[in-house]
């Protein structure tokens, strides 16, 4: 009887807010074959998120099944050369059943020389 | 020998947005090995156990399907159905009719049915294969030709060499007919040392092959030649009002007419 007037229980909430980026996605995602989310689910995911804005490329490769990819960088480079570089890279890190995200920023240095009038 | 004759129907159909765990514990519930994967009434692919298997339970329909099924109509034969399902190393084809879904067919169903009808010795079709092809044909007017190849001497053949040899030789033979006929042509172990060919190719390529068929071959050191005789269109009166058997009885008398004017 003693026991049942000391006992009580008690919730904690805690709550964390921050700004939801958009799109959430950043330039890129590179899937594995038996990842748990798949090329059409990505696509489907982009596309509600951030209409005409992504392209889902398929790839035959050991591990990769897909590489969503931001299409502002396909304007800017060509795709066989991008696909090859993120390969490289990611070959090293992905296994078949991981998503990975990246980052992807091109930037362009110029110099010229002009002649002085 | 339709593909409707074969097909499980009704099809059961999932979204293409569901998880492939939902696919999993839908079949395991409906206790079938596979699903048709449809989106506002269009089917856009179909989704197996085996697809099931190789996929993880968080992804979505749309990723573990075989996109673009490929179908076959109710009014096949089932054996065009197998040859299809053969020919792109797949199990199962959605049966359509009327361009809708009215069923599925898979492979394992298809080879125990046609296996009734295939002679073990040669591995050709037996004679209700033929017959209901030549029916078909019949029915809706097709042109062709019908080869009724019947081998000559081939009873002294098994007396002279013994019907282990003599089996050799059918064995052999049913390979060559394998190699010389192509899509246009059926070819059916109709009985014992008799053959029968239906030939949809053309008037000079049709002779070609009766030709071909006609001459001596060597196997196993027996010379082996046959009789061909033919019923076709352009040479048997009222052709399509006649049945199936009335062409068989008619080109097998030939062949032994060919046969019996070999040995004068």
């Amino acid at each position: 009887m003693q026991d049942k007037i000391n006992y009580f229980r008690k919730a904690t909430l805690s709550m964390k807010i921050s700004e939801f980026e958009v799109p959430p996605m950043q330039d890129l995602l590179i899937i594995g074959k038996k990842a748990p989310i798949g090329p059409e689910a990505v696509k489907r995911m982009a596309q509600a998120l951030s209409p005409e804005q992504f392209t889902i490329i398929k790839l035959e490769h050991a591990k990769i099944e897909a590489v969503l990819i931001r299409n502002s960088l396909l304007q800017m480079l060509d795709e066989h050369l991008l696909i090859q570089i993120i390969l490289e890279e990611a070959d090293r890190l992905i296994s078949d059943n991981m998503v990975l995200r990246s980052e992807l920023k091109i930037s362009l240095s110029v110099q010229r020389e002009v002649e002085l009038q | 020998m339709k593909v409707s004759e074969f097909m499980s129907s009704p099809v059961h159909t999932v979204s293409s947005d569901r998880s492939v765990q939902y696919v999993s514990d839908r079949m395991n519930e409906l206790k079938v090995g596979s699903l048709a994967v449809s989106d506002y009434g269009t089917t856009i692919g179909i989704v197996t156990s085996r697809d099931l298997r190789s996929s993880h339970p968080n992804r979505i329909v749309a990723d573990a399907m075989t996109p673009n099924p490929i179908s076959v109509s109710t009014e096949q034969f089932a054996w065009d159905a197998l040859a299809t399902m053969e020919r792109h190393c797949i199990e199962r084809l959605l049966v359509t009719r009327e361009n809708q879904v009215v069923g599925i067919v898979t492979r394992e169903t298809l080879q125990i049915k046609l296996n009734r009808i295939v002679d073990p010795l040669t591995g050709l079709y037996r004679a209700p294969y033929i017959q209901q092809i030549g029916e078909h044909f019949l029915n809706r007017g097709t042109s062709f030709q019908l080869l009724f190849i019947d081998l000559n001497n081939f009873g002294e053949i098994n007396k002279m060499y013994g019907h282990p040899v003599g089996d050799d030789i059918l064995i052999e033979y049913s390979n060559r007919l394998r190699a010389i006929t192509t899509g246009q042509d059926y070819v059916c172990r109709y009985a014992g040392d008799e053959f029968v060919v239906i030939t949809c190719r053309e008037d000079n390529e049709a002779k070609r092959l009766i030709e071909a068929l006609s001459e001596p071959v060597v196997i196993q050191t027996a010379k082996i030649s046959a009789a061909v005789g033919v019923a076709s269109d352009y040479a048997v009166p009222d052709f399509y009002a006649r049945t199936f058997r009335e062409l068989i009885s008619r080109a097998s008398l030939l062949s032994t007419s060919l046969k019996q004017n070999s040995l004068v």
